[in-house]
């Protein structure tokens, strides 16, 4: 057989005709000039982090088209993070709940249904509860990311319309300790300055944060004072994982996890040996407590932190840095012009959070290291509206709104006639805390609860426990979210709520900033703003309980119209009547003041002059805090007028060490401890529907220190089965030196069931603030196979 | 039709495509490697990798992380040679596919000796030099981080002497440049060296 000229031409013809199919398409190259017109950019804050980052969002013909900072912002100067860049992407995104679902059966398929039929529902369900059990029956589980008039909408009906505290929401598992550190050492929640003490700063002391993932705006500035001043700033980092954060330290201490109780003792210590405390500032402002509150003298304070000497705390720290470290940072804190404490997580989800926080706090008090510039002990949040909402709000089942705890009658009643409620409406005790909301749900005891922008099912710890209760069918779950979550996968009606920026409402950041966002564009399909929402179902709730009162609480809002006109009057309600006089004034931060100022307002604001200065800078300083001064009771130019400690003094706790709930033992020989990735946002309902964002990360792994890694025989790469005795995980190793030997370390967000490492977890509580000890428990090891191709997984 | 007809044939269409006037002509000859298009670790250079690699596929076929792809016909006579597409699966360095290889097309290497090509950052594109968007990604994701890629006040900077090629940092990148580019690629300089004076 020949070839002929035809055949060759054939063929050839053939090989490039597929030679040209792999030609790249043109491909439209973004004109970033053009973009930009027709661009309308509407103001708000970040719907992320609780930073509370001043940004704009871009929108052209009622479709959001990017982001971006400004410059001349207070919080992050124009700067935004890469989760914040695009969060903006979640608005439009095809899985975007749009219409009412419901299911009578947790086992049947969800079907659409109109809101008139889901409020109904709704409304039947929850009277039929109250009915069944009154006010222990119903729940709501809210969210550090909702508007402060949702929070503040949702309790009213709660507490003032079903007579139940069971008002919690997921600051609990993030904050609670915070708070309650606060509220035990300083008399008042919320720190006393804020981000603007940085730039002053001399020496940082972050401890149990990894600001450069969890905060990275802030760490910008942390890390700009330190370029800007490289032999005068000292950063300290404490924590048994060496993270991002720990790049910039001067001195890093890598302690066996749970110890850290021990080494802020033996600063204190070293700090009172070396006599570089202020006993000015201590002999004015401060006491000793020990205990539950029972005051002590100096003597016994020095005794007890006596027993701590820098070597002990070492050895008791795992021997992996000097005493003489030791002495060193608590120079540097004590010595400073101005030090500030930063911390999340690492101290607040502990079995002794408050303590790790008092502890802080006792630092800053020995020193005097607090109220002047560039000095502050400073709690970060991490979601966007914990401390504005939930905090302040009283969207946690002890507190009522304005900081008002619910056991205390006269703080009640003043609620109630805000409210125009019949006295003893509210109950006089506190409701269900988180984990024990859930494990009343586990028992049937709760018949039905709200649940509000977040996915407990995903997010508490040992959830498998909790989704069993969550699973029951004599359990109605409502979810109001924008996503499909692992929680609306548990729920009977799952109703479309509208994002940020599809709504009007106010975000309180970490440093008492309050801050306004716009509606700006509309929301998706049927999606209600949720102050809608809640007003609607509690309408039909009165009628079907045939209850005035519940009428009585959403009548100041009747009529009016859900974008603008609705939240401004809740707001105008819960900071006109219930935050005047108490330190969280926010009477003069009026929806007209924060509209004009682009930054928000940092209470206390009791007058629209003062808040329109930006508010209070630096809390308990008279001519500074409009409070100081009409608080004041003698001449100092310090008031701690905060109301938990009624002899206005600071109070310095004695504190034990005091080992986490579960440690390592021959059966689970490893430390676990959970956090954030800088590209991913909790249960990744957001974050993970970026492609740009789950690119970066598209699955949890577990960080195994090299010298295990050896030990255990694991490579990069390789899967690794993390078992402990509530649940398992199997996850790919990175093999790297962050973890503390002994320890490993694993993100969070993952939904996978073989990767969501809160199934492992563990559920014990800080007897004092309730929050779970998601930091600290002990697991298994063991390298389960080769390195295997995995795919993201979101529901 | 016989099996030496066959290959007749299909030398001569080859030879004979290379001579053809416009880009199928050149397409059939070109290396596949190009930015973000790197061959496994250890490869030899791209002069003489077409005529060592026997296209066994072994490579492909160890490959755990499915990083390595088979280049089919449309590569012309690089067809069936290992590629990998960085920015869609980088390279983990699990160094298997260099132990299986049978010709030495990929040589044995360690890890940290990898040099598949540089990451390049274009400071156009990469938010963190534009200096409005705090990202740091490709830092975050670099398996050699400080010593590949250190961050310069929060700025990505690579090192060329630490740097594998590996494309976990292309991979990740959050910035899409179009063109299969992100603001951090890689470019296949190793690859590039000549082996005849």
């Amino acid at each position: 057989m020949t070839q002929t000229r035809r055949d060759f031409i054939k063929k050839a013809a053939a090989l490039s005709a597929a030679s040209y199919v792999s030609m790249n398409l043109p491909i439209d190259k973004i004109n970033l000039a053009r973009a930009d017109e027709g661009v309308v950019w509407h103001r708000g804050s970040c719907r992320l982090c609780g930073v509370g980052c001043r940004v704009e969002l871009g929108v052209k013909d009622g479709v959001p088209m990017g982001l971006r900072g400004v410059a001349e912002s207070r919080t992050n100067f124009g700067y935004v993070c890469m989760k914040g860049t695009y969060f903006w992407k979640c608005m439009r995104h095809p899985d975007r709940l749009t219409k009412p679902l419901y299911r009578a059966k947790k086992s049947d398929a969800f079907k659409e249904i109109s809101w008139d039929k889901a409020l109904d529902i709704a409304a039947d369900q929850f009277a039929r509860a109250h009915k069944a059990g009154g006010g222990d029956a119903v729940a709501y589980y809210g969210s550090g990311q909702s508007l402060t008039e949702e929070t503040y909408l949702f309790q009213k009906i709660m507490r003032g319309g079903l007579q139940s505290n069971n008002v919690e929401g997921n600051p609990r598992l993030c904050m609670a300790s915070a708070a309650a550190g606060y509220l035990s050492s300083f008399g008042a929640d919320e720190p006393i300055g804020g981000y603007a003490d940085f730039e002053k700063a001399h020496c940082f002391f972050i401890i149990g944060s990894n600001t450069a993932e969890a905060h990275p705006v802030l760490f910008r500035r942390i890390m700009r004072r330190k370029l800007d001043n490289p032999n005068t700033v000292k950063v300290i980092n404490i924590d048994p994982r060496i993270s991002q954060t720990s790049r910039i330290a001067d001195m890093h201490l890598q302690f066996m996890p749970g110890t850290d109780l021990a080494l802020l003792n033996a600063m204190a210590n070293v700090i009172m040996e070396e006599k570089l405390y202020d006993a000015e500032f201590v002999k004015n402002y401060a006491t000793f407590r020990k205990g539950e509150a029972e005051q002590t003298t100096l003597e016994d304070f020095k005794a007890q932190v006596a027993k701590y000497t820098p070597e002990m705390a070492a050895k008791v720290c795992g021997g992996t840095f000097k005493a003489d470290d030791i002495r060193t940072i608590a120079r540097w804190f004590a010595k400073s012009k101005g030090t500030v404490s930063l911390w999340t997580m690492g101290l607040n989800q502990r079995k002794r959070g408050v303590w790790a926080n008092n502890l802080v706090h006792n630092l800053h008090i020995i020193t005097g290291q607090l109220v002047k510039d560039g000095a502050d002990s400073l709690s970060l949040t991490g979601q966007p509206n914990a401390c504005g909402g939930v905090r302040e709000g009283g969207g946690l089942c002890h507190i009522l709104p304005g900081h008002r705890p619910v056991e205390n009658e006269k703080l009640r009643r003043q609620v109630e006639a805000a409210w125009g409620v019949p006295e003893g409406r509210i109950p006089a005790a506190p409701g269900l805390h988180t984990m024990a909301m859930f494990s009343a749900i586990n028992e049937g005891k709760i018949k039905a609860i709200w649940i509000n922008c977040t996915s407990p099912a995903q997010s508490l710890p040992n959830c498998t426990l909790y989704n069993k209760g969550m699973d029951r069918d004599d359990v109605f779950i409502v979810c109001t979210d924008i996503f499909p979550t692992l929680t609306t996968q548990k729920a009977n009606l799952v109703l479309p709520a509208s994002f940020h920026f599809e709504k009007t409402g106010v975000y309180g950041c970490t440093e008492r900033r309050s801050q306004l966002t716009r509606k700006a564009i509309d929301s998706p399909g049927e999606a209600r703003a949720e102050v809608w929402i809640v007003r609607e179902w509690a309408r039909r709730l009165a009628e079907k309980m045939n209850d005035p009162v519940i009428a009585q609480c959403i009548k100041p809002f009747e009529g009016l119209t859900e974008g603008y006109e609705l939240p401004k009057a809740i707001w105008d309600e819960y900071t006109q009547k219930l935050t005047a006089g108490r330190d969280n004034d926010l009477r003069g931060a009026t929806y007209a003041v924060l509209e004009k100022m682009a930054d928000g307002v940092q209470w206390p604001a009791p007058t629209e002059e003062f808040a329109l200065t930006g508010g209070t800078v630096k809390k308990f300083v008279k001519g500074r805090d409009p409070m100081a001064t009409t608080e004041s009771r003698n001449d100092l130019p310090y008031q701690f007028y905060g109301a938990a400690h009624p002899d206005r003094t600071l109070w310095i706790w004695l504190r034990e060490q005091a080992d986490p709930e579960e440690m390592p033992d021959a059966e689970y020989p490893f430390y676990l401890s959970t956090g954030r990735i800088i590209d991913h946002w909790h249960t990744m309902s957001m974050t993970g529907r970026i492609p740009e964002l789950l690119r970066a990360n598209p699955y949890a792994y577990v960080e195994v220190n090299p010298k295990d890694a050896d030990r255990l025989g694991i490579k990069p790469g390789d899967m690794v089965e993390i078992k402990s005795r509530r649940g398992v995980n199997l996850l790919p190793a990175k093999v790297y030196a962050g973890p503390v030997e002994g320890m490993v370390f694993v993100y969070w967000h993952d939904q996978h069931p073989d990767r969501m490492i809160n199934k492992v977890t563990k559920d014990g509580i800080d007897p004092g603030s309730k929050e779970p000890e998601f930091k600290i428990c002990a697991v298994q090891v063991k390298r389960a196979s080769d390195p295997k191709p995995l795919e993201p997984y979101i529901v | 039709m016989q099996r030496r007809t066959f290959l007749k044939l299909l030398g001569t269409g080859l030879t004979g495509l290379s001579f053809l006037p416009g880009p199928a002509g050149a397409k059939l000859l070109q290396s596949p490697v190009a930015t973000n298009r790197l061959r496994p670790p250890g490869a030899v250079p791209e002069e003489i990798f077409a005529a060592r690699c026997i296209r066994c596929g072994r490579c492909v076929e160890v490959c755990p992380y499915r990083s390595i792809i088979m280049l089919d016909i449309r590569a012309g006579i690089h067809a069936g040679t290992p590629l990998v597409e960085v920015e869609k699966i980088p390279c983990y360095l699990c160094m298997k596919c260099v132990e299986v290889c049978p010709t030495g097309s990929l040589e044995r290497i360690q890890q940290q000796d990898t040099r598949m090509g540089l990451a390049v950052i274009n400071r156009f594109h990469c938010v963190a030099w534009l200096g409005t968007i705090l990202c740091r990604t490709c830092y975050d994701k670099c398996p050699y981080a400080e010593k590949a890629i250190r961050l310069d006040q929060l700025r990505p900077v690579i090192d060329a002497s630490a740097c594998t090629g590996c494309g976990i940092c292309t991979s990740a990148c959050p910035v899409a440049a179009g063109d299969d580019r992100k603001a951090i690629n890689i470019e296949p300089l190793y690859a590039r060296q000549k082996v005849s004076g």
